[in-house]
């Protein structure tokens, strides 16, 4: 789930691969608002960080397998095709799904991260103190 | 899980609970009237209308109780998912109630309000065969410019129990269902029985 909500635009070139399989829409693309909570320093006491836009889809194929997702933004299309292929991913083709869809997602995602963390690394500067002697 | 009970509710969730919502509000305020409310397909035991209302009015601060008759899975599932309200298994805590009009003796288990907060008490949502087509009774009170005669297919225990409950301001609002057509009887109008000639 976390590669399909993350993967953005580069979900639409499965389109039609997703959309093959016949589908209902059980609850249709929706946004709303979720508040996003944290602990400083990940232990300190809970507390709201603010609102974030979420949108959620949830779908049932023929065969019965049912598909929910949650991704971040207002993209319905996303939404629904992260849906989709969460159903097509319960179902008994999900090896195929996996290697198909999710692996090159996870791989694509991973490249643009580490290449994102080496031009980070590349700016890299070091401050030094001088320790006062007196 | 139970995602196979799962069904679609409105094809266009804002727009048609705004037309529920309306619909609701035109009922309660002409009691004795029907209006057409057919947002939605039926769902396993809840007629179109009930199954409309219970998608309008319904939501995460609204406890609902459900009739033995009316408690299935499929209801269960979907109105937990669509509505998200709690459903509990006692009657007095019930925001809203949906029962059948055969099932009249849990009418006086629900909760009626107090005095201080009236506006507490339990919404009933009465699903019958035909809105029509029992003993005529005469309604009077708000809304109604002088009487309307109703004639709702529902024993005369009924009537009885819905007496025993209200005590203005206290008092149980309900909606009567028959299909895709409802009728509402506030606890502000007075129920009696066509005077033999």
């Amino acid at each position: 789930m976390q590669v399909l909500a993350r993967a953005g635009d580069a979900l639409m070139s499965f389109e039609a691969e997703l959309t093959a399989a016949t589908y209902r829409r059980i609850r249709a693309p929706e946004t709303g608002m979720v508040m996003v909570r944290g602990r400083a320093g990940g232990t300190g006491q809970a507390f709201n960080v603010g609102e974030m836009t979420v949108t959620r889809c949830v779908v049932r194929l023929d065969d019965g397998s049912t598909g929910y997702s949650y991704i971040a933004g207002r993209n319905k299309q996303h939404a629904e095709l992260a849906a989709l292929a969460d159903a097509h991913l319960q179902g008994q083709e999900q090896e195929r799904w996996m290697e198909t869809l999710v692996r090159p997602l996870q791989r694509q995602q991973q490249h643009k991260r580490l290449q994102r963390e080496a031009d980070i690394a590349a700016s890299k500067v070091n401050f030094f103190t001088m320790v006062r002697g007196d | 899980m139970n995602s196979q009970y799962l069904r679609p509710a409105f094809d266009n969730p804002v727009d048609s609970a705004q037309q529920g919502f309306r619909i609701a509000l035109k009922a309660i305020s002409e009691p004795g009237l029907s209006h057409d409310l057919g947002l939605v397909a039926e769902l396993d035991s809840l007629a179109p209308a009930t199954y409309a209302l219970a998608l309008t009015l319904l939501d995460s601060d609204t406890t609902v109780w459900l009739s033995p008759s009316l408690d299935t899975p499929a209801v269960r599932a979907n109105l937990a998912f669509h509505c998200a309200c709690p459903i509990t298994g006692q009657v007095q805590e019930a925001d809203f109630a949906l029962l059948q009009a055969s099932e009249a003796e849990f009418i006086t288990l629900f909760n009626n309000g107090t005095d201080r907060d009236p506006e507490l008490s339990c919404t009933a949502l009465i699903q019958l065969g035909s809105l029509d087509g029992g003993q005529t009774t005469i309604w009077q009170g708000p809304g109604i410019e002088t009487q309307r005669e109703v004639a709702l297919p529902v024993e005369t225990v009924f009537w009885q129990n819905r007496q025993a409950v209200t005590k203005f301001p206290c008092g149980i609002d309900m909606y009567f269902i028959a299909g895709e057509q409802i009728m509402a009887l506030p606890r502000s109008t007075q129920v009696n029985f066509q005077q033999e000639n």
